[in-house]
């Protein structure tokens, strides 16, 4: 168990290490590195001056050199300053990153208490109506651009019913006279991101609920259940959908990933302050520290929750062993 | 492709044929008895699943529309690029006439093509009194600025060289833009289809050389196992627990220009394009990889591969001949499957304005502008959304019906 753990873990700080070189190195080919941007802004800058402002920002200096510094500079808990805002990159990753969070826990929740009951109903239901219908929607789901659901929530929601505000994360200009109006604000301008960001999980979840259960129902132990006239619904949920439970759980770690990617382009759509659109925004805007340090964070938080997800999985069913 | 073997048991044959005597004829008996390719079982299976086979005709029209986009552009005489700034946000079907300056700069290009006949015409034109003009020269102007029903009308009946290409010519000032113009006053429909051959053309580029990188990496890390199996298959879990969109959008932001090999294979006008498939390839093809080195790891421990092991075949033919056709069939279902994903994906990043880049229209970058004309012209974010929704749905069902006609075992319903 602990050298499985050590090694999962190894493994995951491996490739941290790896991305965030690759990352580093990639953020030099992109358009428009510091000193050429102060060219532009500069007419009257000298040769000298630019092998000056390269030596003085570390610019002449190979790739892994560079790396090192930066690394060692995280290290010591200076991230660095964003070059568009001008303030400390640690005062927007610690908002952005919380924004995020909020995003993807109620998006999975959400999707969560729409997709299992779906799965179940349908397992339950084989080659029925609603069996068909669910699937028909199910695939819908999946095949649904989320920017474009969200382009169309816009246009129905925000533009003609005027019921939710089209993007934001709060209203600005508004102090909260208590949490409860803090939080009706807020999750008025969650809902059309969320929505628009579980449509996909929801058909995943969804499919996979259906297949779970209905493998889960065809064990041995759920004939001797009902065999000693247990009643039909202590049937399916304490012994069936216990069961189904256990590979659900591992879909639901794995699509932590992919909620996570889907945030971004979500985020971008809504102007939602989060980490996804933190990246998108910086790297547009040539703002590589922010770019680095909000990607670096972000994916090695999605690494480590899925690693949290892979460790768990073993308490859940003692029936595996870690080898 | 191998035969497979029949399956009936051999005991219930007399059976089958008693019973069946009584309703079948000898040519049917002959008929079911005769062994049936994979492909015809995958055939009858596919045919079964009802939303499959639609799926399967509406990808059939969409890549009819996309290879016929030049036939179309030459009928309706529309033109993908033309701009036209006067005639921005039109919804469908709305008729637009050609500026008067257009119409001038037609005439004279005429006039110029046919000095000797340009005479006749404008002396009948206001012989006619089809036209008020009284000088010679001014009388073709005058009728090309009339609207095109009079102006067709008026030399229906005139004996004049040149008929046809003139009431073209008139035809053309007035265009039928089915889908409306954008917000360079380009005609939607033309983009979309042109798009149609973009997007779908990405998609099942980037399915199908994902699927290659795929097959090879697991059918190297398969068959030869051991540290090689245990390198590849670690870069491939890596690579598959990374969150795609933060990861793409890095790579795609990197400016090509800036690679001295890069510069060389991608001078190209297609570079967004070709740029947009390589970076879609190097991040899908690990679902194919650690599917196909399942599958070669079972087939590797089969008697066929001992028996070709023992006459001596390398490797490569012991791959290549024997065990890659028995990965095609999950192969063909997770690269339609693929072609959906790419779909999506390559309109995701178009959209975020890093895939393919205007004027070159995809469904993607058509929806990158289009957010911000919501209140002027939301039907320019509906159109393309619905044809990607249209496409990817249906490479979906697709891929379920031939995974459901590929494993019998696996069937849902």
């Amino acid at each position: 168990m602990i050298t499985f753990i050590l090694r999962r873990l190894l493994q995951t700080l491996l490739v941290i290490i790896i991305l965030s070189y690759v990352c580093f190195g990639l953020m030099n080919l992109m358009p428009g590195d510091p000193v050429e941007l102060m060219i532009s802004a500069n007419p009257k800058i000298t040769t000298e001056d630019v092998v000056r402002l390269r030596e003085f920002y570390g610019l002449d200096q190979p790739t892994y050199k560079r790396y090192f510094n930066w690394v060692s500079d995280i290290a010591s808990g200076d991230l660095g300053y964003s070059r568009t805002y001008r303030i400390p990159v640690t005062d927007m990753i610690g908002p952005a990153l919380r924004a995020t969070f909020i995003l993807s826990i109620t998006s999975l929740v959400f999707s969560l208490i729409i997709a299992i009951p779906l799965g179940i109903a349908t397992a339950l239901r084989p080659n029925s109506k609603l069996d068909y219908i669910v699937n028909l929607l199910n695939f819908a789901g999946l095949s649904l651009p989320s920017f474009w659901l969200g382009i169309v929530l816009i246009i129905i929601f925000a533009v003609n019913l005027g019921w939710l505000p089209a993007g934001g994360y709060q209203t600005t200009g508004l102090n909260y006279s208590s949490w409860w109006a803090e939080l009706t604000d807020k999750s008025k301008y969650l809902i059309l991101p969320m929505v628009s960001l579980s449509i996909q999980s929801i058909g995943r979840f969804s499919r996979f609920a259906r297949s779970s259960m209905m493998e889960a129902m065809r064990n041995d132990f759920i004939r001797t259940a009902r065999a000693k006239g247990m009643s039909n619904q202590v049937v399916i949920w304490r012994h069936g959908f216990r069961n189904a439970l256990i590979p659900l759980a591992t879909i639901i770690a794995i699509s932590v990933s992919s909620i996570f990617s889907g945030a971004l382009i979500t985020e971008t759509l809504f102007a939602y302050p989060g980490v996804g659109r933190l990246i998108y925004s910086s790297i547009m805007g040539n703002d590589f520290n922010v770019a680095m340090v909000s990607f670096v964070l972000s994916v090695s938080m999605v690494l480590i929750l899925n690693l949290v997800a892979d460790l768990l999985y073993g308490l859940i069913d003692p029936r595996i062993s870690f080898k | 492709m191998t035969n497979v073997p029949d399956q009936t048991p051999r005991a219930n044959e007399p059976i089958v044929a008693t019973t069946a005597a009584n309703y079948l004829n000898k040519a049917q008996i002959a008929e079911l008895e005769k062994s049936q390719t994979l492909f015809k079982i995958v055939y009858t299976q596919f045919k079964e699943h009802k939303a499959a086979v639609i799926g399967a005709w509406t990808i059939l029209v969409f890549v009819l529309i996309a290879l016929s986009a030049p036939l179309i552009e030459a009928i309706t005489g529309l033109d993908a690029d033309s701009q036209n700034v006067f005639n921005r946000y039109k919804p469908p079907m709305s008729h637009i006439q050609a500026s008067s300056d257009t119409r001038e700069t037609t005439v004279k290009n005429f006039l110029t093509a046919n000095p000797s006949e340009a005479l006749t015409i404008e002396n009948k034109l206001i012989e006619s009194k089809a036209v008020t003009s009284t000088k010679a020269e001014d009388a073709l102007y005058d009728w090309a600025q009339l609207d095109s029903k009079t102006a067709l009308a008026a030399i229906k009946d005139l004996e004049i060289p040149k008929k046809h290409e003139l009431s073209k010519m008139v035809k053309n000032f007035e265009t039928l833009h089915v889908l409306g113009t954008d917000e360079l006053g380009r005609d939607v429909l033309m983009r979309i289809i042109y798009g149609t051959q973009v997007s779908m053309g990405v998609g099942i580029l980037v399915a199908l050389a994902s699927a290659f990188i795929g097959l090879i990496i697991g059918a190297l890390a398969g068959f030869y196992g051991g540290w090689v199996d245990t390198l590849l298959m670690r870069v491939t879990d890596a690579l598959l627990s990374l969150p795609v969109m933060p990861v793409l959008i890095v790579v795609a932001a990197i400016d090509l220009q800036k690679l001295p090999f890069a510069k060389a294979v991608l001078s190209s006008g297609n570079e967004s394009i070709l740029k947009l498939v390589f970076i879609l390839c190097l991040f899908s093809w690990m679902t194919v990889a650690r599917l196909v080195r399942g599958s070669i790891l079972s087939l590797r421990e089969r008697e066929f591969v001992l028996a070709a092991k023992t006459l001596g075949a390398t490797d490569s033919t012991i791959m290549i001949r024997h065990m890659f056709p028995n990965v095609i069939a999950p192969l063909l279902v997770s690269v339609t499957l693929g072609v959906g994903e790419s779909i999506l994906f390559e309109a995701a990043l178009s959209y975020l304005g890093l895939g393919i880049q205007p004027p070159t229209p995809s469904w993607g970058n058509m929806l990158f502008n289009a957010q911000e004309l919501i209140y002027q012209a939301p039907y320019l974010a509906i159109i393309p959304g619905v044809l990607i929704f249209l496409v990817t749905i249906s490479f979906n069902f697709v891929g379920d019906g031939l995974q459901d006609a590929i494993d019998p075992k696996s069937i849902r319903r």
